[in-house]
């Protein structure tokens, strides 16, 4: 157990010794520079490595979506070669959905989940830091084929046959396999991970049901990350058998099915759609109760609808193959499924409204990007239930119109909510808020962007234009429109791009302010990581938070008087741990966990292009295993520490470890 | 759109495309596009439905149905859409009103001045889940029936196309003597059970006729398709006639089109395909009874050899054909590409028989994967889809018409540029047996010859 | 709860008998293990169904007569398959259920394994995950020799779908056999150290675990690929 009843103090005198201190495998100690965040197991910096890797990933797939509209900007343009282009779309939606919305969720979950259930840090933050490396390296390494060979070519959803060697010969979809599989590695550990965190080591106090909805949605989330990745996984693997050694999964002549490409791809691939949009249903329903200034309306109706989406989630993933013919049964049964779908998600948005109703708003820019959140992501809902009616969808299905449709649902959805949570959560990460004003600008900016470039790809869509067309013909009729979302595309990109203008402006403001800090509950919230300081403390918690109901810290700042009427009893500073909790016991650094993530992309590259490359690979995962293994299990330093090195009981997480491994 | 003099479908991909042609494709002066667009961007925020329905230059609008399996759609997401108009007035509308109503200032905010604080109403909630469930349930009825309908298939023996995608053009097989087979498996002349099996790999049913990127068809008639695809997933799409349906390589679907009226109905292959995905295009035309038959009898004529005395030059053009061409392209009767039937390998567009057949080429009127005009002139102007429906089974007599020269002029310029350089006009690999090699060697007057050739397919 | 200062990542078993209401009552390594074999059952749940499909579709062609499937193994082989339109003919199927009787019988030596560790009993803990380990070889052995004379026979694997599929599915499942007895001599160098005591009886339930999953999907491996037509 990691939750510790009180705080400790220092024990006095000499810091032990281990029995055996083997240079190499004693634990890191840098607390600061880039070493400490290169071995840190802390979940709140992975969480911001996370974030930051995001918007690295972000400013790739920023560029290509540009690229894509500077070429759809007018008729005939020849900007893009068709190969260029073809290029480009893939890249960016494979980036923005693998590289940029997915890890941005795991960024939230990694900061904030443990401080909301009250935990010290996730149930294994060696291999919390490994999920992070490895998602990075392969993330990294997926963008290396621009340099050797181009990009994959096939689009995000690579269908088979096309993304065999004989139609696509560059090493681009053979980038795709790798660098995703091994990011998925890191999904699937981090999944792990952070269901047992969830599930093990929340709060005293803390059952499920006084659990914040934004962990409710991490844990449904993670538990779809659990069982999609494997599935994604053997159709990669499958593919890579297909490219590389000669399988023939794929090989239409021996009789195969591309068919079974479509099934594996999206049975992944639907519920990784709710898995993109859940983490930001999760922030927005922490948001909107914090400015509205009374609680989620039907906090059960919002967990279980978004259980009841996870669940549903796994049913519905053919609708993305009604027109290639699996017959009127199944077409029936998945479009039925399907549509009602928007049954738990309308749950959840007339919930918010219901939570807005007769609340006093405070519309500052969380809470502007919140509202941004329900009625785009209501647009994309009901374009949503159009192409669910598989008769309409053959007509709308590759066309711009689902274009529009799932951006409004990850961008005009997932992404607005992300935006609105870093402000939000900004001061806990990094103890200073950021400026509304400037917050609020962004939030107009982008609302403009974003509408103006995705709300006429309904439009284009409905008047016939296809999806994945480097151009188009001038008598089409699609010229104004295209036009339109290329001028839309270049203000959202500045919109986005304020963030980090409102981050640097942000930060010279408060450092010429004398750094003041924000105090730890700078928006009077409701859960419980606003009961320590800003930024919050290395440790977390100074003592064990004990929970007695949903809203915590709420309901111990605003108690009923004996008249019925809700008073403020404390302000947050008054019942706000200090932070000073000295002698907490943290899991100390390691290096293990990026060397270990470091050696399987040699592996993959080595699959790529030379085998005997993947010799060197497996050696560095070896040597990374086994120093993981080896390495005692905390900084030979550590206070309160009476379970003996030398026993047993500390030098076999390794074994723990491997087996999480054995899907590379 | 083009409403310009020679109307065809300009697509100008490259610059060293003639600057002379692509003024030509300008619009005629009229008000531009965009002022008008603009004047209507304001009613488009407001409604983007309507304006989808109102467009009329829009060949592949949805909201423009033109045959009883696109009406079916149109006519059951009619009121879908209003309902869905409906919602996102509300909840849009609801939102932001929500939100400006009981909006407070945060910094002159008294904490101790709290909301009425609602924790939820179950009856509400159990009301708004049920309620849209009911709604949904509701909506789903027309929905199931309207898709076994679109399933529905003809009486056995009226008329059955098989459309094949390749990359990046669609062949159609009709199925003349309704023998139900598309192909002779065994090349034997005879087909019978033992051909059923693998249609692609084989030589044409020689009973049945074969055609290139338009669809021909008759008026008021349900014509069954079963579609396929020779290499990668393709998608089939008039978007005014029906929805669409993937072509998937070794997999056989059926779907069907109709049309109310005489015209041509553009589509755009729909599902991603590689490097030329954006110029697969494909046509149907439709035609009257009586047209449709004359074209059906035509195009069951064996090809006829030019004669070497009255035009020369078509007559060099079929030895060039014979000596270089038939590798990949067969023209049915004509010596070369029948002795090697279909090649055994659907991963090769470079054999013989799968490069696009030829017989009839000059009934067509457009090549290169629909993406050029094979006549030029006033008379087949894209989209004035009457005109060129009633003169589509005349084309090339019409051409060869001294009177009406200006009208359907053989489109020798874009053809003589195809054949000497495709992959510069069209992203193709055909170092990858995908796509059609360029002929650097051939000189221009050989171009000449094999256009006049090509000329006298008809 | 003595010990404040435990290092979160393996907080062992016997802290959690005080543990709050608010866990599930598993130690966070036996629950992370669980969550990661339900992983594994939608990985194996994949390849079985990719194996399925991909053997139907080659017998299918078989069947049919299609030349390009038929040419890819010996005439006597494809004939067979033709004639019975299943491909279980072509395996020995008394060989692979005797090593599939050794692969179940290592399950229950891992069992006693674990008691042993359990009851502090050295010498038995030794024996049983040497058993363990020796029974799981010997069914990789028997695999490895399969693969041989499969291959010789001429079924490989870029040969066609059924040379795919068979050998990618069995080769994940041996794979995951041989990822196993690699834990096991982890363990067994380990209880040779003397390291092996009872606080460690929950890694040797985990590892057990991972086996008896291991077992279990190869039983279905059996049904399925060799067994059922």
């Amino acid at each position: 157990m990691a939750i510790i009843d009180k705080p400790l103090a220092l024990p006095a005198g000499e810091p032990r010794r281990a029995a055996r201190p083997l240079g190499v495998f004693t634990r890191p100690k840098e607390q600061s520079g880039i070493s400490a965040w290169l071995t840190t197991v802390d979940h709140k910096k992975i969480g911001i490595m996370y974030g930051s890797a995001a918007l690295f990933f972000l400013l790739i797939g920023g560029v290509a979506a540009l690229a894509i509209r500077v070429q759809l900007a007018t008729p005939n343009n020849t900007f893009l070669s068709g190969d260029a282009y073809n290029r480009m779309y893939t890249m960016h939606g494979t980036v923005m959905v693998f590289l940029v919305v997915m890890p941005i969720g795991a960024a939230f979950a990694n900061f904030l989940m443990p401080l909301q259930v009250g935990a010290r840090d996730v149930a294994f933050p060696r291999i919390n830091a490994f999920s992070f490396w490895v998602f990075f390296f392969g993330g990294l390494m997926l963008n290396t084929s621009w340099f050797l060979g181009g990009g994959a070519d096939g689009g995000w959803f690579n269908y088979a046959p096309n993304n065999g060697v004989a139609f696509s010969p560059s090493h681009g979809i053979d980038f795709w396999n790798a660098g995703l599989l091994i990011a998925g590695i890191g999904s699937l550990t981090g999944s792990i991970n952070l269901i047992t965190t969830v599930l093990n080591m929340r709060a005293p106090g803390m059952t499920l049901m006084k659990m914040p909805v934004f962990t409710w949605m991490t844990l449904v989330t993670q538990f779809l990350l659990l069982f999609a990745i494997p599935v994604i996984t053997v159709a990669q693997l499958l593919l890579t058998f297909d490219r590389r050694f000669g399988a023939n999964f794929f090989n239409v002549q021996q009789g195969a099915d591309p068919l079974l490409w479509q099934h594996l791809f999206w049975v992944f691939g639907h519920p990784e759609v709710y898995l993109m949009i859940l983490p930001a249903f999760g922030i927005v329903s922490e948001i909107i109760p914090t400015f509205a200034r009374k609680p989620i309306f039907g906090y059960p109706f919002m967990v279980f609808s978004g259980i009841a989406i996870g669940f549903m989630g796994w049913g519905v993933w053919a609708h993305h193959m009604f027109v290639s013919g699996l017959g009127p049964l199944s077409v029936t049964a998945f479009s039925v499924a399907t549509m009602f779908i928007a049954v738990p998600t309308g749950v959840k948005i007339l919930n918010w409204m219901a939570t807005l109703w007769g609340g006093k708003l405070i519309l500052n820019t969380p809470m502007l990007f919140s509202i941004g959140l329900i009625t785009q992501f209501t647009v994309g809902g009901l374009s949503g239930v159009s192409h669910a009616i598989a008769p309409s969808d053959t007509q709308q299905t590759d066309t711009y119109y689902i274009v529009a449709h799932f951006h409004y649902v990850l961008f005009g959805g997932a992404f607005f909510g992300f935006v609105g949570g870093v402000y939000h959560w900004f001061p806990k990460a990094f103890g200073y808020k950021l400026n509304d004003t400037f917050g609020k600008v962004q939030f107009w900016m982008m609302v403009v962007g974003f509408n103006l470039t995705f709300g006429p790809m309904h439009i284009l869509g409905l008047q016939g234009m296809p999806r994945r067309m480097q151009t188009y013909d001038d008598a089409m009729g699609f010229n104004f429109w295209n036009l339109v979302a290329t001028i839309g595309a270049f203000i959202l990109g500045v919109g986005v791009m304020l963030l980090l203008a409102n981050v640097a402006y942000s930060y010279s403001k408060w450092k010429s302010a004398g750094r003041p800090n924000p105090g730890p509950d700078p928006w009077d919230a409701r859960t419980i990581e606003w009961s320590i300081p800003s930024p919050a403390p290395s440790h977390n918690f100074d003592t064990d938070p004990v929970v007695t109901s949903l809203d915590d810290f709420w309901h111990r700042k605003y108690q009923e008087d004996e008249n019925g009427v809700v008073r403020r009893v404390h302000t947050g500073e008054e019942i706000a741990q200090p932070g000073n909790g000295e002698g907490v016991h943290l899991p100390a650094p390691s290096y293990w966990p990026i060397v270990l993530a470091f050696g399987i992309p040699i592996i993959g590259y080595g699959i790529i292009f030379n085998l005997w490359l993947c010799i060197p690979g497996a050696l560095v995962v070896i040597g990374a295993l086994f120093g993981w293994a080896l390495e005692p299990a905390d900084d030979l330093d550590a206070p309160g520490h009476d379970h003996g090195h030398d026993g047993p009981g500390h030098d076999g997480s390794g074994d723990h470890a491997e087996p999480e491994l054995e899907t590379v | 759109m083009t409403d310009d003099a020679h109307g065809t479908r300009q697509w100008a991909w490259r610059a060293e495309d003639d600057p002379a042609r692509v003024r030509k494709a300008m619009p005629t002066p009229r008000p531009s596009r965009q002022t008008i667009s603009l004047k209507r961007a304001g009613a488009a925020a407001l409604g983007l439905l309507l304006l989808a329905g109102c467009a009329e230059d829009k060949p592949l609008n949805t909201f423009e149905p033109r045959g009883d399996r696109a009406d079916g759609i149109y006519n059951l997401m009619t009121p879908i859409w209003y309902i869905m108009g409906l919602i996102f007035v509300a909840v849009i509308g609801g939102t932001i009103v929500l939100a400006i109503k009981n909006r407070v200032n945060g910094d002159e905010l008294d904490p101790e001045d709290l909301p009425h604080q609602t924790h939820g109403n179950t009856r509400l909630e159990v009301g708004w889940t049920i309620l849209p469930g009911v709604l949904l349930a509701a909506i789903s009825i027309p929905v199931v029936a309207n898709i076994w309908r679109l399933e529905e298939k003809n009486e056995p023996g009226q008329l059955d196309v098989m459309v094949i995608g390749q990359q990046w053009t669609w062949s159609y097989r009709y199925d003349v003597d309704g023998d139900g087979f598309f192909a002779d498996a065994n090349a034997d002349g005879k087909v019978d059970e033992a051909d059923e099996k693998f249609p692609l790999d084989t030589a044409l049913d020689p009973d049945d006729v074969v055609t290139q990127n338009e669809i021909v068809m008759p008026v008021g008639q349900q014509v069954d398709l079963t579609i396929t695809s020779r290499d990668v997933i393709h998608s089939f799409w008039i978007p005014r006639l029906n929805g669409k349906r993937d072509a998937v390589p070794g997999k056989f679907s059926t779907w069907s089109l109709q049309a109310n009226e005489p015209g041509k109905y553009t589509g755009w292959c729909t599902e991603f395909c590689g490097l030329s995905h954006a110029r697969m295009r494909m046509d149907a035309m439709v035609l009257t009874e009586a047209d449709f038959n004359t074209w059906l009898e035509n195009q069951q004529r064996p090809a006829e050899a030019p004669d070497e005395a009255t035009d020369p030059d078509a007559f060099a053009g079929r030895q060039l054909f014979i000596n270089q061409c038939v590798s990949c392209h067969v023209i049915r009767e004509e010596p070369g590409p029948d002795a090697i039937p279909y090649a055994p390998d659907f991963q090769a567009n470079l054999k013989a028989g799968y490069a696009p057949d030829l017989t009839h080429f000059a009934t067509r009127s457009v090549f290169a994967g629909g993406i050029y005009s094979q006549y030029e002139g006033r008379g087949t102007d894209a989209n004035d889809d009457a005109l060129n429906a009633a003169d589509y089974v005349k084309l090339s007599e019409l051409s060869k018409d001294p009177q009406g020269r200006d009208d359907y002029r053989w489109n020798t310029a874009e053809l003589k540029r195809w054949i000497a350089n495709a992959p510069a006009q069209k992203d193709m690999a055909p170092d990858d047996l995908r796509g059609m090699l360029p002929f650097p060697a051939l000189t221009d007057q050989q171009l000449d010859q094999l256009s006049a050739y090509l000329a006298t397919l008809d | 709860m003595t010990d404040v200062a435990i290092p979160v990542e393996h907080a062992p078993a016997e802290h959690h008998e005080a543990g709050h209401a608010s866990s599930l009552g598993l130690s966070n390594t036996k629950l992370a293990f669980w969550l990661f074999l339900g992983s594994e059952c939608l990985l194996f749940g994949a390849l079985i169904s990719t194996y399925l499909l991909s053997v139907g579709n080659f017998v299918g062609q078989v069947v049919a007569g299609n030349p390009r499937v038929v040419s890819t193994m010996p005439a006597e082989i494809m004939n067979e398959i033709a004639e019975k339109g299943t491909v279980n003919g072509f395996f020995d199927i008394p060989f692979t259920s005797a090593s599939s009787f050794i692969l179940l019988m290592s399950s229950l030596t891992m069992v006693l394994a674990h008691k042993a560790v359990t009851e502090s009993n050295y010498r038995a803990s030794k024996i049983w995950l040497s058993a363990t380990a020796l029974l799981g070889a010997t069914f990789i052995s028997g695999q490895v020799y399969e693969f041989t004379v499969f291959y010789r026979e001429g079924l490989y694997y870029d040969g066609n779908l059924f040379g795919s599929a068979f050998y990618t599915l069995t080769g994940f499942h041996g794979a995951h056999v041989t990822i196993g007895i690699l834990m096991l001599v982890a363990l067994l160098i380990m209880a040779f150290k003397g390291k092996l005591q009872a606080d460690r009886a929950e890694t040797v339930e985990i590892i057990g675990l991972y086996w008896h999953f291991v077992d279990v999907v190869w039983v279905l491996i059996f049904t399925v690929v060799y067994l059922i037509p």
